[in-house]
């Protein structure tokens, strides 16, 4: 399982990475919208983790180009609360939104969930 | 109380809380970030529990971590705690060159999110009476509309001085002209920060005077 996690925040991300990788996925991580379309453009991810609110490229936006590029992709939302983005991303993706500080054990059952059975 | 009076409170109300809402924010991508480290600890510490080793600089890097994100926390609440204070005494003596550092940081979030650079130039202190709380709905404002005047990469400057008993804001690096009823809710905020001059709007250069 190739998974891709997007976050301005660089600590989060690659942290997050890590501990995902030692529950065997292949996780790399990037910090924004543009780095996030290269990976992409170069390796096959089956999920991505946005973050929803970035500066430059919003999660959602980010979603969009994405799809263009690999239209097969699963994603998860991952953001804070309250704000209408948020709002957006949750109530289109309700079963695929997670509010920070998320817990891992959740995150790695949505990702299950999104992927399917092995 | 009259409905100028309620909407006054009103546009307090929304701006306190805009500014709450992005405290809050990023205090929850720094609890997110304490969350992760905790969490590799349990991993690095489950995972010696089965035999790998623990290499200590790993463990001091993440400890690290942790105290920067606290550090950092610790900022953001002393501003909050400065915003919240701001409302104490609706005239008091004003330190603009403070305050508008004080709005700066609070708008950080705001500012990356519009993908501009804000820089508060060298200065003396500025001193003089005003409500704080008002006066840093102006300039929030103010730094607001410059931001989306200066649009995505855009540089703002800004100094705070003081010539003939005035003191100015002075926010450099606009694009585009600020539109008219941009100017006038800059003007209406004016009023109530007991500004007698709101702006001046001239060479790419926004001036909020006091």
């Amino acid at each position: 399982m190739k998974i891709l996690l997007v976050d301005d925040e660089s600590e989060l991300v690659s942290a997050l990475a890590e501990r995902l990788s030692f529950r065997g996925f292949d996780a790399d991580w990037v910090c924004s919208g543009a780095e996030a379309i290269n990976k992409v453009k170069e390796n096959e991810y089956d999920l991505a983790v946005l973050d929803v609110k970035m500066p430059r490229m919003s999660g959602l936006e980010l979603r969009s180009e994405l799809n263009k590029i690999r239209s097969g992709m699963k994603y998860i939302f991952l953001s804070g609360h309250g704000s209408e983005e948020d709002y957006k991303a949750g109530a289109a993706e309700a079963e695929c939104y997670l509010v920070k500080p998320a817990k891992i054990e959740e995150l790695v059952d949505k990702i299950n969930l999104a992927l399917g059975p092995k | 109380m009259g409905a100028t009076a309620l909407q006054k409170d009103r546009d307090g109300l929304c701006f306190f809380g805009q500014i709450s809402a992005a405290i809050s924010h990023d205090l929850k991508n720094i609890l997110a970030i304490i969350n992760e480290d905790a969490g590799l600890l349990q991993d690095f510490s489950l995972l010696a529990a089965q035999g790998m080793e623990l290499d200590p600089q790993r463990l001091i890097k993440l400890a690290e971590k942790v105290q920067g994100q606290v550090k950092r926390g610790d900022g953001i609440i002393k501003n909050m705690n400065r915003f919240a204070h701001s409302v104490d005494l609706p005239v008091c003596d004003v330190d603009f060159r403070e305050l508008t550092e004080l709005v700066i940081s609070l708008l950080t979030r705001m500012a990356s999110r519009k993908c501009v650079t804000v820089t508060l130039k060298e200065g003396e202190k500025v001193h003089g009476k005003g409500d704080p709380f008002t006066i840093q709905m102006l300039m929030a404002k103010g730094f607001e509309y410059a931001m989306d005047s200066a649009g995505r990469d855009g540089e703002l400057g800004i100094e705070v001085s003081s010539a003939d008993g005035v003191n100015a804001v002075t926010i450099s690096g606009l694009g585009e002209t600020l539109p008219e009823e941009q100017l006038a809710e800059l003007d209406s905020i004016a009023v109530k920060a007991g500004s007698e001059s709101a702006y001046v709007l001239q060479d790419n250069i926004l001036i909020l005077k006091f």
